[in-house]
Parts: C-alpha cells; structure tokens; sequence
C-alpha cells in the first residue's frame, strides 16, 4: 500500500500539469456555454449540450494521451530509477490506471454539474433524485462503458509495444494491436448487444419527464410512448459490467507484461 | 480477373500478417506479450481470410 501510495504521488508529479490543465479546461468550456444567445430556449439547451459533449470527447482523447504517455517516459529513462525496485508491474500499472481514472472521474462529474447548471438556464428545475443521477449515475456510467475500457486499451498498447523497444522497431506491435482491435471491438459489440437486457435494466431519469413537461409542455402522444417505454427499460447492465471485466483484463495484462519486461 | 486479384491480395496480406506475427513472437522473452501479439495477428487474418477485410 505504501508503495501505491510513493507511486501515486510520483504520478501526480509526473501528470499534475496535464489534470490540472484538463480540468481547468472546464472553464473554458462554461464560458463557451454562456456565449450562446440563440433565441429559442429548446435550440439554446440543445447547442450547450453539444458543447458540452464535445467537451467530453475531447476530455477522453486528453486522457488517453495523459496515460498513454508512459512509453515515452520509459523510453526517456524516467522509470529507470524504479526499475528492479519493490513495486511490481501490477503496482506500476495500478497507479498510472487510478491517477488518470481519479482525473476522469472528477472531470466526468464536474460536466455533470455543468449540465444540470444548463437546465437551470434553461428553466428546467429537476428534483433531487434526478439531480443525483445527472450528476453521478450517468457519468459514473458513461466513463465506465467508454473511457475507462479506453484508458486500458491505450495502457496496453504502449506496455505491448515498449516490450519490443529492445528487438526493433515499436511499429509492428503498435500497427498489428491497432488494426486488429476494430475487428474484436466488433465481435465484442456483437456479443453485448446479444446479452443486453439479459438482466434487469438500470432504470434513470424516472421524473425527467416531468420537469421537461413542466418546462416545455405535453409533447404528442407518438413521442410520450416512446420516451415512456425507454423510461420503463431503463439503461442495460450488461455493457457496464462486460467493459469494466474488459477493463480490469486490460489492466491485468499489461501488469503481467510490465512484470516480464522490467522485473 | 477480379476474384483471382482479390485472391492473390489476400494472400500477400495473409503472409504480411504472418511475418508480423513472427516478428512479435521472436521479439520478445515475454510470454504474455507473445499471446496478444498472436491474439491481435489471428483476429487480422481472419478478418483476410473471411473477406471483410
């Protein structure tokens, strides 16, 4: 524990910059919100909640790059001091994983908050319950199904292709994980959308309708049965539980090559 | 004419793919390394073979 902890702060030296810069970036993206003027209520919401999911995209792909920095880093010698010293791969890989994760995590949430703040603009007054899921359940979803798989994918990659940095060049592992993943991620699409539903779904948003009726007023009968139906099955466990075993087996993996490689 | 080009491109890339996965399985003494290397050059000859690729 104590050398998770020496690693995680060494991690924060390493990477502080980068979280600091990411989550300051939220600024920016506030201020962005606030710039649009368009005269129409419903088309002002929808344009500061595309802003807003660009700024999640663009969060991702930072993340991704923070973590993914680690080959150059061992490249440059900056984990030579720690090579053959206690700490495992496994640790090693732990604490690149949590700091990024604890970035994203705080990242996800605060566009959380901006969302509800969005609503508020836009007069939307959600009770408590749908504020928490808002600001905690869907983030904790989304970054669980995409960012999370995606950090550990990208981890992975740049393990695998520093296990080569001695016989040659990085290319052939890289180009091989990176061409051949589009063709698994398809068979893994393939076999989550097989199994969804299998479980109870999880059910969020029960009473958003209501806020938005109160706001907006009834919509016609066609769209009240669609949302309620989508509202009755809720959103599917399966991919959530699928991507972070994904996630955790990414993890696992590069561990054990950082542990082959370097111990 | 066609199918035999497509044939002939498959095959090229069937052996790129093997000379990769040689390469990834010689290239290091790390055992897990080997096993995702042949993972990710199995799931792109397939995809060569199965013609979707």
């Amino acid at each position: 524990m104590k050398r998770l902890r020496t690693l995680l702060w060494l991690e924060h030296r390493r990477s502080w910059v980068w979280a600091v810069s990411l989550l300051g970036s939220l600024a920016f993206w506030a201020w962005g919100i606030k710039q649009v003027h368009a005269m129409d209520v419903g088309e002002r919401l929808g344009i500061r909640a595309g802003i807003l999911a660009m700024a999640a995209g663009i969060g991702a792909v930072v993340l991704c790059l923070m973590i993914g920095r680690i080959r150059a880093e061992t490249r440059h010698g900056q984990y030579q001091v720690l090579l053959l010293t206690p700490p495992t791969g496994y640790t090693h890989i732990a604490a690149r994983y949590l700091y990024a994760a604890a970035v994203g995590f705080a990242y996800f949430i605060t566009i959380g908050f901006l969302y509800w703040w969005i609503m508020a603009l836009a007069g939307i007054h959600l009770d408590p319950t749908t504020l928490v899921e808002l600001i905690l359940a869907v983030p904790l979803y989304g970054i669980s199904v995409t960012v999370l798989p995606a950090m550990a994918w990208t981890l992975l990659l740049m393990v695998f292709i520093s296990a080569y940095r001695i016989s040659g060049p990085g290319w052939i592992p890289g180009t091989v994980m990176v061409l051949g993943t589009p063709f698994a991620f398809r068979w893994l699409v393939e076999g989550i959308v097989r199994v969804s539903y299998t479980l109870p779904g999880w059910r969020l948003f029960a009473n958003a309708p209501a806020a938005l009726i109160e706001r907006f007023g009834s919509p016609d009968p066609g769209v009240t049965m669609q949302v309620n139906e989508v509202m009755y099955n809720g959103v599917p466990l399966e991919p959530l539980l699928i991507m972070l075993a994904l996630t955790a087996a990414f993890l696992v993996i590069a561990g054990r090559i950082w542990q082959e490689v370097e111990g | 004419m066609t199918q035999a080009f497509l044939t002939v491109v498959r095959v090229l890339l069937v052996a790129l793919v093997a000379f990769w996965a040689y390469r990834l399985w010689t290239g290091t003494t790390s055992w897990t390394s080997r096993g995702v290397g042949m993972f990710f050059s199995a799931a792109l000859a397939w995809q060569i073979v199965g013609g979707t690729l």
